[in-house]
């Protein structure tokens, strides 16, 4: 059989079987992919390629940047350190018409600066926003969509484990990728709070003024701020200036929030200690994707596919931009129906030789595909961030949850068309460094 | 049996979990003090070659556990509009499929490992032996095994599993 063939079968008969029965994302790539690799090559070199590819994927250097910037994320989570960054935007923006869900936001950009996880910064985020926001009768309406899509920040801000993931999957610097996620999260971060300005003008019920603070009660919330900014500079510095490797800066990012949650008495021995089992799953979740994306990309580079795509599409009488927003459209309905990380891992070994040969830059282009992949967090029916509030607030009916993220999903697009036409918003940073 | 196998797999997916956690934390320091050192003395030679084994068990160690508490992501909203006996034939055929992959990459990761042991090959920087984090990987394999094999057969006898 054509092996283009097999490899359509592959794609869209096996590997959508597998999705549909239930099997994890990372299992079902290596499944198929050594299906895949068996029928086209042979069964021992299949076998030889899986013991190779798992022990060079879980033993690879700069895969060892995941786990501790999640545990970073974790740390952060569990110790405390969203509260007073959430009292501290509270006390600048709450006297402001939906000051409460602005203040999410400000707090949002803050956390996500010191957790890699899009998820981890909604919960985080929600436990601590949700029940302020209800005691000022704001409407969930308003309430549940700041804080679904606020979480997405932590995907495009550094750390992001995203990222990382991008960076590791493309052969990528994540150094440079982390820095180019620096201006588009805060342009995002402006966006949700001109979405939310634009909703309480509209509707002033959806987020009453809260009471005005003095100057020096101002200065005085800053206090908690400092810490996490000075972990963030510290950490992201270190990557600017050349000082660590990814991994490094992840483990002195740990080893500082670590230090932090200690001495301002956040963090409990149990809260530790399930800050290390989460990381591991979460971690091990991950390393399990890239090494099913990686089995899974073998199969494809024997069938040559992803290179056939990437012709044919550079073949095309259209601009590179048509293409683009095409491919766009797919992690936005793939981001639908399946975890948005798993559909970037499985998708990358695709798209992203067919954006090099459509001469796209490969930070900004990267960038891009992070910004379209945290949109899947937050739409239905499968947007985690959803759940995550509805678990937070389950008197939040999760139709309200859906019609109250829509307002933002129009300002992550927005977002994601301005850094299309001006892609220096992305470049800027990462240009900097040799 | 199934109760004796279960209680043996969660045992083994905590002990696992156990050394996978203290790994990590074993990293977060050997990189900081690697830092320190190069700054104040000479770095630490090898860090590069032990956080990659480090990693491995890491990971590897920590896969039944992240199974069991069905961690790895996936698409349920197909699986979960059929009937509950629907779903159990349909994790079942899951967790068969995923067992015999798991054995047979444990198994082939042995015998690579095997291979490293036999012709003695070493690590460039450090020259230490590697093959015991090569037969780590192949653990963490056979543990996850071991996870769909339970699941499995409760599923065969009709006991419910937590679905995902």
């Amino acid at each position: 059989m054509n092996l283009v063939l097999v490899g359509i079968i592959g794609i869209f008969v096996l590997l959508l079987v597998l999705f549909f029965l239930g099997m994890p994302v990372g299992f079902a790539m290596a499944v198929v992919g050594f299906w895949g690799f068996c029928y086209a090559v042979s069964l021992k070199a299949a076998l030889n390629m899986v013991a190779t590819d798992l022990w060079f994927t879980f033993s690879k250097y700069g895969l060892t940047v995941i786990p501790l910037f999640v545990l970073m994320g974790y740390l952060a989570f569990n110790s405390g350190i969203a509260e007073r960054l959430y009292n501290a935007a509270y006390t600048w923006v709450g006297h402001w018409p939906g000051g409460l869900a602005i203040a999410t936001i400000g707090a949002d950009e803050l956390f996500a600066a010191i957790c890699g996880s899009n998820t981890a910064t909604a919960a985080t985020m929600g436990a601590v926003a949700l029940p302020q926001m209800e005691k000022y009768h704001y409407d969930p309406k308003l309430s549940s969509g700041t804080v679904a899509t606020g979480g997405t920040l932590g995907t495009v801000m550094p750390p992001s484990v995203v990222i990382i993931v991008i960076g590791l999957q493309t052969e990528q610097s994540i150094v440079k990728l982390f820095l180019g996620g620096i201006l588009p999260a805060i342009l995002m971060g402006i966006l949700f709070v001109l979405t939310i300005l634009v909703l309480c003008r509209l509707r002033p019920n959806f987020g009453p003024v809260g009471p005005k603070t003095s100057f020096n009660e101002k200065i005085k919330s800053l206090s908690g701020v400092i810490e996490a900014i000075a972990i963030f500079f510290l950490v992201i510095g270190g990557l600017f200036f050349g000082l660590f490797t990814p991994t490094e800066a992840g483990a002195v990012g740990v080893f500082c929030t670590f230090i932090v949650s200690v001495a301002t008495h956040g963090l409990t021995w149990k809260a530790f200690m399930s800050s290390v089992v989460e990381t591991l799953k979460i971690s091990c979740m991950v390393f399990v994707l890239v090494a099913g994306a990686i089995i899974f990309g073998r199969f494809l580079a024997v069938t040559r596919i992803p290179f056939l795509v990437a012709d044919f599409a550079t073949s095309l009488p259209v601009p590179p931009y048509v293409i683009l927003v095409f491919v766009l459209l797919i992690y936005l309905i793939g981001g639908c129906v399946m975890d948005a990380l798993g559909f970037l891992v499985l998708t990358i070994p695709i798209f992203f030789p067919l954006g090099m040969a459509l001469g796209f830059d490969p930070v900004w282009y990267g960038i891009i595909l992070t910004m379209v992949t945290t949109l899947g967090a937050i739409t239905p029916p499968v947007g985690v961030n959803l759940y995550v509030v509805k678990a937070l607030a389950p008197e939040i009916d999760i139709g309200t949850i859906f019609k109250s993220v829509s307002f933002f999903v129009v300002a992550s697009i927005i977002s994601i068309i301005i850094l299309i036409i001006f892609p220096q918003i992305v470049l800027v940073i990462p240009g900097m460094v040799r | 049996m199934i109760p004796y196998l279960e209680k043996m797999s969660t045992f083994l997916n905590k002990l696992l979990l156990g050394v996978a956690g203290i790994t990590m934390i074993g990293m977060v320091l050997l990189t900081c003090a690697n830092i320190f050192l190069r700054c104040v003395w000479v770095p630490i030679k090898g860090v590069y070659e032990l956080m990659g084994f480090f990693g491995a068990i890491v990971t590897a160690f920590a896969l039944g556990y992240t199974q069991a508490k069905r961690g790895h992501v996936g698409i349920d909203i197909v699986v979960n509009q059929f009937s509950a006996k629907a779903q159990r034939i349909l994790n079942g055929i899951t967790y068969c499929i995923c067992m015999v992959f798991f054995a047979l990459a444990g198994w082939q990761t042995v015998k690579w490992g095997t291979t490293i042991w036999q012709t003695g090959e070493v690590t460039e920087t450090l020259r230490i032996i590697f093959y015991p984090f090569i037969y780590g990987v192949a653990l963490g394999c056979f543990i996850l095994c071991l996870v769909f094999l339970v699941d499995l057969l409760k599923v065969l006898i009709g006991e419910k599993v937590p679905n995902k």
